[in-house]
């Protein structure tokens, strides 16, 4: 039976900071005793895989590696309308994903959650080696504090 | 009609993974054709060094998101022929099993969401559900299906966590196998809707022909359509290479325009995936995978690589009759709990098994403390990439007459055809705030 509210960690371990959602998820995963009503998910790069582990639900917690411009390190959460995809696909693969699209086949096929909320985090690096780097890592649990601020609410 | 067309689809802008497109011809003569991949070397073997044979499977799963069961099962094999590790029937089986959810998973996206909304002249699966959503609904059903298979039998849906080497770490229960063939048997039907809704606008997929050489694996004993087991073969060839050979079918080697390697074996490329699967595999297809292929008149030694996706539509088909039945023995035998003990020891060995895109080898050696040492990974992208150069040459003059926009629409259908697997290992968000 699906919980009402998911959130779901992405992203790919193998490439530093691309990495943070699953990290992050990884974490709280391990506080799920705490929130019987959370499914907490590393989706990783599954891409479509997305809109499955979202319908049904009432909520969507989304946590990702986002370029928006920012410092990196920073945090910041967005409902999907309060963002534009600058995102370039080149329609060659099914391998590459952008969430604010699948979130919008979500909604047109009326699978999409009434809340869906994501928190993206600037990176510092994005590259071929395990780990995060030292300024997203030193921020670990200011992260943590907002998407469980975000679960309790 | 002499006509000058220059196309160079090269995406300057950040997109994830892409190839370039390159046709220049004027007054009907072409000067240059070239299918360029310029992605960055992954460096995925340099990070299993020095990693426990244990850990192996859990890296290399994050190599894809599309195809991580299947990198997980080349890898776990490749490590269990290094280390002399013996597998169960029952936890072969229960892979297999694994593996084919993962084909329908790639397959029906593959045809639903990249290649139907060509077919249908449109840009993408979001306008399609709106022109075709009876079709679309369907393809959304059994990818939900193949999804939840994959939740359940390898504990994700994606990169797997319940392969070991040596076997499983959880099995299935024979309720939850009952519940699933239950709906295997169910989703028959969306199969034949989505198979009815692509060969009604099957028309538009390009008659076009190059003689090619397929490498897939086959399997004799039992003589089966193999994803898992079995040697190395090709159209060209009527015998077996051993999969531990196969640095000797794949003939790597670097090639200016792209930053991955190519390969050759008997001809100066060779094609991988669902199509080569086919033609070197076809008279062991499930009954109703049969049926598929002959409504869509492909036939053995098919050389029309638009077909693929045809090819998939016939294995989807296929992975799911075939695991019908193999659920039913599975419940005759009876799941019992499993406790594989290993302990590392030194060793070098290959894995194989045929990823939805293609056959997929792994190389492993372990020093005696069971530590990687060194790691070969050979992908199908990269075995296709040759054959997509090859089949630009070819097809570029045929439709110059048709103008600049068709090539280029016909061209990026044809690597849509093989869904090259060249942008999978990030995909972070892209966004400006707009409120």
């Amino acid at each position: 039976m699906k919980k009402p509210i998911v959130v779901l960690g992405l992203g790919n371990p193998l490439m530093a900071d691309e990495g943070i959602g699953t990290d992050l998820v990884a974490r709280l995963a391990q506080e799920a005793a705490r929130y019987p009503s959370v499914d907490f998910i590393d989706a990783g790069t599954g891409g479509m895989a997305v809109l499955h582990l979202i319908d049904g639900r009432r909520k969507a917690v989304f946590v990702d590696c986002a370029y928006m411009d920012e410092a990196p390190g920073t945090i910041r959460r967005f409902t999907p309308d309060e963002v534009r995809s600058t995102k370039v696909l080149a329609h060659q693969s099914l391998h590459e994903a952008d969430l604010l699209r699948i979130l919008a086949l979500a909604e047109q096929v009326g699978q999409s959650p009434e809340q869906i909320a994501i928190f993206g985090i600037q990176p510092q690096v994005v590259e071929f080696r395990q780990g995060l780097s030292e300024v997203l890592r030193d921020r670990i649990d200011q992260y943590l504090v907002k998407i469980r601020s975000e679960i309790e609410s | 009609m002499a006509k000058t067309v220059n196309i160079n689809v090269h995406h300057v802008t950040r997109v994830e993974g892409h190839g370039n497109i390159v046709v220049n011809a004027t007054n009907g003569k072409v000067e240059k054709v070239e299918w360029q991949v310029p992605e960055a070397p992954r460096f995925f073997e340099a990070m299993v060094r020095g990693r426990s044979y244990e850990d192996i499977q859990t890296i290399v799963s994050r190599i894809c998101g599309i195809c991580s069961i299947t990198h997980s099962l080349a890898s776990t094999k490749a490590v269990e022929n290094a280390l002399g590790i013996k597998v169960s029937e029952q936890a072969d089986k229960v892979r297999i099993l694994m593996h084919y959810s993962e084909q329908l998973q790639s397959h029906v996206l593959h045809v639903g969401y990249l290649v139907a909304p060509d077919l249908f002249g449109l840009p993408s699966v979001v306008p399609l559900a709106a022109k075709a959503p009876d079709a679309v609904m369907a393809v959304i059903r059994l990818h939900r299906l193949a999804n939840e298979w994959s939740d359940l039998i390898a504990g994700r849906t994606t990169h797997p966590v319940t392969l070991k080497p040596g076997g499983l770490t959880k099995f299935p229960t024979a309720k939850e196998l009952r519940e699933l063939q239950e709906r295997l048997k169910n989703s028959v039907a969306d199969l034949k809707a989505v198979a009815a809704a692509v060969l009604s606008v099957a028309g538009n997929l390009p008659n076009f022909t190059r003689q090619t050489e397929y490498i897939s694996l086959k399997q004799d004993n039992p003589p089966t359509y193999t994803f898992y087991h079995g040697d190395i073969t090709s159209t060209d060839y009527d015998g077996a290479v051993s999969i531990h050979d196969w640095q000797s079918v794949a003939n790597e080697y670097v090639n200016d325009q792209s930053t991955a390697k190519w390969t050759k074996w008997h001809r100066d490329s060779y094609t991988v995936g669902a199509l080569a699967r086919f033609n070197n595999n076809a008279p062991l297809l499930s009954p109703l995978a049969k049926d598929v292929a002959k409504m869509f008149g492909l036939t053995q030694g098919c050389c029309n690589p638009f077909m693929n996706s045809v090819a998939q539509l016939v294995e989807c088909v296929h992975v799911v009759e075939t695991s019908i039945a193999m659920i039913d023995e599975l419940l005759t035998k009876g799941i019992k709990p499993e406790n594989v003990k290993t302990s590392p020891k030194a060793g070098k060995a290959s894995g194989c098994v045929e990823a939805p895109r293609g056959i997929l080898f792994h190389q492993y050696e372990f020093d005696r403390k069971g530590n990687c040492v060194g790691a070969d990974i050979c992908i199908p992208t990269n075995q296709n990439h040759a054959a997509i150069q090859k089949d630009f040459e070819k097809f570029v003059p045929e439709i110059l007459d048709e103008g600049e926009d068709a090539v280029r629409l016909k061209l990026e259908m044809l690597v849509r055809s093989y869904d090259p697997c060249i942008s999978c290992s990030t995909h972070m968000l892209n966004v400006e705030f707009v409120r």
